[in-house]
């Protein structure tokens, strides 16, 4: 097969075209991906040059206290944020999928805070979490002076920190939000007519109809939610430094610390991996698991 | 279809190009230049670029010193320096120094001095030092020895401080019967730690709210004020030890002087309830805030460093003169004047290409003059061991000789001189919130933090030695 002189200068000015994004993927992200694994096996700090040490900092890591309190605290936090998350911004898409007078109204509301800035988000739940001022224990109040128990310290108790750091990732749930009303709207209508005809009651429509059709879209919910949770740094690292006693002391916050406070970067390239690893099987168990539950349309 | 679309998608992608080269082009003609417009008849002057982690007020009293540098001797010696104020500073110079384009001079921290210097990340500079008279007798040694690490000379102060024991005097006259009858003198600030513990139990108030809870009206004395938790991990110094011995360089947090400050950390929440000690701390505002609670009365004492006058008279001018300044009492009989001095500190990256230059700058500030006018301005102590009548006298913190005796003292301390610092900083900062919280026992937790950094160390050693070798 020969390429004519047309064809190799189209596809001289394709590639010309496609060069910004080429040459911004090899050089910031290509390149680092390899070169992080070589330095997962040095020793180096950014100032000296990278020095072979072999497995040295993946075998630093498992003797690492911090490591392991770091990962089950993300652990923890993805427990309680992705299930809450999936069913929380399926429910709003079930509600937003109604048909209202006021439905755009809504729809926009709902994504309204995914737009507000991680910062000013931080800084607003900050407050609202306040032990005495926040508005989330002055509404807690009454039911909370009935038990005689004080306010709970949201964000000051090792206990509290992480189900409250779920509790705020809720809130921008916008995202989600829409692409599940994507899939509600593909749902076929005849699906549901003939339930109705067959005597299926709206829960019934809803766990035999709707979940099924749109399992897809809840398992790519599923997988953002995963690799987005296992990478959360911006909201404790604003909101409360890690702590109390590191109890909000993330995995990527503590890779951030190792690579720029500490100036270990090839431990923090070993951690890289190590997350990375962690995002491919917990993927790879979703996937897995989708056997089972993820039904496609025509198969 | 093909057929009609290929004219216009031609015209389309030209014109794409088109734009893309025209807009290449206007970036290269009228796009920015590295060096910045220099004012008129300074044209070819060799220009210095100081990036400062200061912003707003503290940025502005820089620029200062900053002009008077460039009006008089950069102006003779045709060196211009320009300022550049940023977040992050700590980062962004390490990636320009790891990339070979460092600044020329920046203005970081204490504990960057050791961890950039044990990296050969820092230009020494005891030779350039020595050129313009700035030697061992020309700084209070703790500083000096602050700005050394093996035996190196890797920065120069900026500016200084140390803390002191600072107290609401109108709080304790108003107490003054109560302080009297538990046998403490109002008129005077507490002398040993026991003392303070005493004025502290006398001065907390506790209120009942509506829903039956006891709440902290107004504390005594906090050891972690809210939003000021800079120098908690510092208490052992008061208790007759550091948490590093630079000598051995083994960490000593097993160490009963350590111990014992740690344990004293954790009678606040057993005395007033961690519930009652934690609703206080987050109902109280920022630092920087009227509500910061030493402002706005709600906090009887606490460790502060002398810019507090400035915060003080900017926040809440009406309490000017109801408060005082006094060293930190100590647990140790006859250990007096105790104190920790941070400080910020100038220093020549690695890879900078005009060194000289650059010191010149540095020298500059450390002239005594310009050194007091920004510490004035910073409302902070002196680095330098002569100070004027006029700096103590016209000072905006009415109790700067405190701050000035405390740091010329044989107990002031700097940050532990250990190339860990900043790990070792994290682990006890966390093993104080945990002490706090009542989630920690102090004894198990330090051992356990002893054995971790004893272990970080000998590993960043280790690390060194290999590369000294190689």
């Amino acid at each position: 097969m020969t390429v004519t002189r047309g064809e190799f200068r189209n596809l001289l000015k394709g590639l010309a075209f496609l060069s910004p994004w080429l040459v911004g993927f090899a050089a910031f992200m290509l390149l680092p991906i390899v070169l992080s694994l070589y330095y997962s096996l040095c020793d180096y700090n950014l100032l000296q040059g990278p020095a072979f040490i072999g497995t040295g900092n993946y075998r630093g890591l498992l003797n690492d206290g911090v490591f392991w309190r770091s990962l089950r605290v993300t652990m923890l936090y993805a427990a309680i944020s992705v299930p809450m998350g999936l069913l929380v911004s399926l429910g709003v898409a079930l509600l937003l999928n109604v048909r209202l007078r006021a439905q755009p109204i809504f729809r926009t509301l709902i994504f309204l805070p995914s737009l507000v800035p991680t910062i000013a988000s931080a800084i607003l739940w900050k407050w609202m979490f306040n032990q005495r001022l926040g508005v989330i224990n002055r509404v807690l109040s009454p039911l909370l002076g009935w038990l005689h128990l004080p306010g709970p310290p949201w964000l000051d108790q090792s206990k509290w920190v992480v189900p409250s750091l779920a509790l705020m990732s809720v809130w921008s749930v916008g995202n989600t939000v829409i692409i599940y009303l994507a899939g509600l709207q593909d749902v076929p209508r005849e699906l549901y007519e003939a339930a109705e005809l067959d005597g299926a009651n709206p829960l019934q429509r809803l766990l035999n109809v709707t979940l099924p059709m749109i399992s897809p879209v809840i398992f790519f919910n599923l997988i953002m939610a995963i690799i987005g949770i296992l990478q959360v740094f911006d909201t404790p690292f604003m909101m409360t430094a890690g702590g109390p006693n590191r109890a909000s002391y993330f995995y990527t916050y503590y890779l951030y610390d190792n690579a720029f406070t500490y100036l270990k970067m090839g431990y923090a390239s070993a951690m890289a991996w190590i997350q990375l690893l962690l995002v491919l099987a917990l993927t790879g168990i979703a996937f897995w698991s989708s056997k089972r539950w993820v039904h496609y349309q025509g198969k | 279809m093909a057929g009609t679309l290929e004219g216009p998608l031609k015209r389309f992608s030209r014109f794409i190009l088109g734009v893309m080269v025209v807009g290449a082009l206007y970036v290269l003609i009228f796009g920015p230049r590295s060096e910045p417009s220099l004012p008129p008849g300074r044209q070819g002057d060799l220009v210095l670029h100081y990036w400062e982690k200061w912003l707003g007020k503290e940025a502005e009293a820089m620029q200062q010193i900053v002009d008077d540098f460039n009006n008089t001797v950069g102006a003779k010696k045709h060196v211009y320096v320009e300022m550049m104020s940023m977040s992050d500073i700590d980062q962004k110079t390490l990636v320009a120094t790891a990339g070979g384009v460092p600044p020329d001079i920046a203005g970081l921290w204490d504990p960057m001095v050791v961890q950039l210097g044990s990296l050969g990340a820092l230009e020494p500079l005891e030779d350039l030092a020595k050129a313009h008279g700035i030697t061992q007798g020309y700084y209070r040694p703790v500083f000096w020895n602050g700005c050394h690490f093996n035996g190196h000379l890797y920065a120069l102060v900026s500016t200084p401080a140390a803390v002191a024991l600072i107290y609401n005097t109108r709080i304790f006259h108003e107490n003054a019967g109560k302080l009297r009858a538990a046998g403490l003198d109002p008129d005077r600030p507490p002398q040993t730690i026991d003392e303070l513990n005493r004025y502290a139990d006398v001065l907390t108030e506790f209120v009942t709210d509506a829903q039956g809870q006891r709440r902290v009206r107004r504390a005594g004395y906090l050891p972690m004020p809210p939003d000021f938790d800079w120098y908690v991990t510092s208490m052992p110094l008061w208790f007759g030890n550091d948490e590093w011995d630079a000598s051995a360089r083994r960490f000593t947090l097993t160490d009963p002087a350590v111990l014992r400050a740690f344990q004293w950390l954790e009678s606040f929440p057993r005395k007033l309830g961690k519930d009652a000690v934690s609703e206080f701390s987050t109902s109280q505002g920022g630092f920087n805030s009227p509500q910061n609670s030493f402002i706005a009365g709600t906090l009887a004492m606490e460790m502060q460093g002398p810019w507090m006058a400035n915060y003080i008279h900017i926040l809440r001018p009406s309490m000017d003169h109801d408060w005082a300044a006094a060293p930190f009492p100590s647990a140790v009989p006859g250990l007096k004047n105790v104190t920790y001095c941070p400080f910020d500190a100038l220093m020549i990256p690695r890879g900078c290409r005009h060194v000289s230059e650059a010191f010149e700058f540095i020298a500059f500030v450390n002239q005594p003059d310009e050194m007091e006018k920004l510490c004035t301005l910073h409302c902070k102590n002196s680095p330098l061991t002569e100070v004027s009548w006029n700096f103590l006298h016209h000072h905006p913190n009415p109790y700067i000789g405190v701050f000035e005796d405390l740091s010329a003292s044989p107990n002031a301390h700097v940050t532990m001189q250990c190339p860990i610092a900043q790990e070792a900083g994290a682990e006890l900062t966390a093993i104080v919130q945990g002490v706090l919280a009542l989630e920690l026992d102090p004894k198990p937790a330090l051992e356990r933090a002893q054995v971790r950094l004893q272990a970080k160390y000998e590993e960043f050693e280790t690390n060194l030695n290999r590369r000294m070798r190689q």
